[in-house]
């Protein structure tokens, strides 16, 4: 069958594998990490296993390479579907699989060598900086592209909130990382002082807002009705949520710097559009859980859907937890303890990496054109990564209330009740033995994954021409 | 009968549930023969702990809270229990009309009431301020009174069984929300010292 008569499903599926494999060695490393936690004795003091190095590996493998993968294949897929056209350029489409690749090498290389601009999420060099930019562009080529080309009248929702991570992220990573190169692995940022702290988290945050919820909420708008069988609850609602999304998320950053250098009045705006934000945050988690509701009859047999609904909770619930860290009084206990980890986690476990792996389980039989090998595996690996989410965050909560309270504690005559911080650690331990045990379990869910995928394609063939991958005339999809 | 249905909803949760519903008490008498008692449980085991034994952390000498300090928290403890009971069970009632339930007020409060029953038991561990204890014995209750709410929701919403997956998804959520709300809300009065509440120490 002629390539024009067919979606691009290559590039989606070489994407949808590597977001199981990285996702896997992210987790990986995380899961070292935290072990170093409770005995640092673990990085058996080689340079390039300690904490400090490997802890960007673990964000970066995770973020861009997991999300990442995970992004590009539904991105992908959905514009494909959904404009009712194949991708504009294969030739692009295998430029920016392998561009992307590259980059993760590199990074998987260069961040264990110590060689950081110690920006945090953007610690990679100006030659990988400027790969990612090179990449990108391509990226917004082929989407923007093929949405221009496409057939159908109608955008629908999920590419708005693609396009717009796409836009938004490119304009973060250029501003953010402009830098002044001293030799090829060093470089120093051309702000200074405050202004370098207030871009890094105009960044940091909106790497949050628009690379994990704007991109990740895009797929929330195409798999969960697919999934679901039924149209999205409201799409009057997924309008207003994505315009108010992309007005407020923007202007949060400053919550990242209470109680710092930065004018106090520029922190009160960060916290006040972060309280905006549970507006545009709460329309999200209602249209997905109300789309969801309408197919209970579903749940009996498709445990995929299980993974959707928690993961539009965790959505809720975490949207719900980051405005109130953002309140000055709250960061003043909440900052700097665990109780950031226990939030940045329920939103990375519990939405991003939850509706990924729903997404892929989704993916994944229709890409290669077989069922899965096991539904069985797939609710093991649901329960097994619910219950290492809720050890995750139970665990960092308490740790974390315990460290504020205790970094806050003066007796009557005003000195520090616990002067020694080697206190609040030792205090800390338990709670990083738990903290492990819930990685461990988010892991293993991700290992059945990789052994139920794995035996999912021996033997696939390659669908191109088979009856899905066709392009649809008249109707939507 | 005061607190009758406590043994029950652990050796047999589904039958204890369905004695619960063909029951149909009201607010006030479900708060009367049930709430009020164990939710004086967590406040009570604080005031004591906290005054009497005190907590050590780290190389650092042990450490308590003054009486008068130790009453006004446990005082604003036990009210934050009974109104958060309460708060999951009217967003219950408010959210049983999505699921096809339309379930009254009484049984939305029962539900989260009971649903609680674990946790409120093992607030007795405020006796004794040891931390990693809280986690060995409070994630067990945790996951029990995760495990009460699945079984319960389609006995006391007369509900589908998958149905009453999705509405317990919901109200574990909005049960997060609130948790999440009276953190935020406790740090707040912790540290704008609103009610005379930034914590006082003492040694032990």
């Amino acid at each position: 069958m002629a390539a024009k008569e067919t979606y691009n499903y290559r590039v989606v599926r070489q994407f949808a594998i590597m977001t199981v494999v990285w996702g896997t060695v992210g987790m990986l490393v995380g899961v070292i990490i935290a072990a170093q936690m409770a005995w640092p004795a673990l990085n058996f003091e080689i340079p390039w296993l300690t904490f400090g190095r490997l802890r960007p590996l673990h964000t970066n493998a995770v973020i861009f390479a997991f999300g990442g993968s995970a992004l590009f294949a539904t991105s992908l897929y959905v514009v494909q579907r959904t404009c009712q056209v194949r991708l504009i350029s294969d030739r692009l489409a295998a430029f920016v699989f392998w561009g992307w690749q590259l980059v993760i090498l590199s990074a998987v290389i260069t961040l264990p060598l110590g060689i950081t601009s110690s920006k945090e999420y953007a610690e990679l060099e100006w030659p990988i900086d400027i790969l990612i930019t090179i990449v990108w562009v391509a990226y917004a080529v082929l989407f923007f592209g093929t949405i221009a080309r496409r057939k159908t009248p109608h955008i629908y929702v999920a590419n708005w909130f693609f396009g717009a991570f796409i836009i938004t992220v490119a304009v973060l990573h250029v501003v953010n990382s402009a830098a002044y190169p001293v030799s090829l692995w060093k470089s120093y940022s051309v702000y200074a002082g405050v202004q370098d702290a207030m871009v890094q988290w105009w960044y940091g945050h909106n790497a949050v807002g628009f690379f994990l919820t704007a991109g990740f909420l895009g797929i929330m708008y195409y798999f969960v009705p697919k999934q679901a069988e039924r149209p999205v609850y409201s799409y009057r609602l997924s309008v207003v949520h994505f315009w108010a999304l992309i007005f407020t998320y923007i202007w949060a950053g400053p919550h990242h710097l209470h109680y710092t250098a930065l004018p106090d009045w520029v922190q009160s705006l960060g916290m006040v559009f972060s309280l905006i934000l549970l507006a545009p945050s709460w329309g999200g988690m209602i249209n997905g859980i109300m789309t969801l509701s309408g197919a209970w009859e579903k749940l009996r047999s498709d445990p995929i859907l299980r993974f959707l609904i928690v993961s539009v909770s965790f959505y809720g619930m975490s949207t719900f937890e980051g405005p109130m860290m953002a309140i000055k009084t709250v960061n003043a206990l909440s900052h700097y303890t665990d109780w950031t980890i226990a939030h940045v986690h329920a939103g990375a476990l519990g939405w991003v990496a939850l509706i990924s792996i729903g997404a892929m389980y989704f993916l994944i039989p229709k890409l290669f054109n077989r069922p899965l090998y096991s539904m069985k595996l797939v609710e093991l690996h649901f329960w097994i990564s619910t219950i290492g989410i809720v050890l995750y965050i139970s665990a960092m909560w308490v740790a974390g209330i315990m460290q504020g309270l205790m970094w806050g504690a003066s007796s009557a005559d005003g000195l520090l009740t616990y002067s020694n911080f080697s206190d609040t650690t030792k205090a800390s331990w338990p709670f990083y033995i738990v903290r492990l045990l819930g990685g461990l379990a988010f892991l293993a869910g991700m290992l059945v994954m990789c052994y139920n995928i794995f035996k999912t394609l021996r033997g696939a063939k390659a669908p191109e021409g088979t009856a899905d991958a066709r392009i649809a005339n008249a109707t939507a999809s | 009968m005061l607190l009758g249905h406590v043994w029950g909803l652990f050796t047999n949760p589904e039958k204890e549930w369905k004695n619960i519903r063909k029951e149909n008490c009201s607010v006030g008498k479900c708060y009367c023969s049930h709430i009020l008692l164990l939710a004086a449980i967590p406040p009570v085991s604080l005031f004591i702990g906290s005054t009497t034994f005190g907590w050590q952390l780290g190389d650092s000498p042990t450490t308590g809270f003054p009486t008068s300090f130790a009453l006004k928290i446990s005082i604003l403890y036990y009210i934050t229990i009974l109104v958060g009971i309460f708060s999951v069970g009217a967003l219950i009632r408010w959210m049983s009309k999505t699921y096809d339930a339309d379930a009254g007020l009484p049984l939305s409060v029962g539900l989260a009431a009971y649903t609680a029953t674990p946790l409120l038991l093992v607030g007795i561990m405020g006796l004794f301020q040891i931390l990693w204890l809280y986690l060995v014995i409070g994630l067990p209750a945790l996951a029990y009174s995760v495990y009460l709410l699945y079984t319960g929701v389609p006995i006391m919403m007369d509900i589908p069984k998958e149905k009453g997956f999705l509405f317990s998804s919901a109200v574990l959520g909005v049960g997060l929300i609130v948790l999440i709300a009276v953190m935020a809300a406790t740090a707040i009065l912790w540290g704008t010292d609103l009610l005379g509440l930034t914590p006082e120490y003492i040694d032990k």
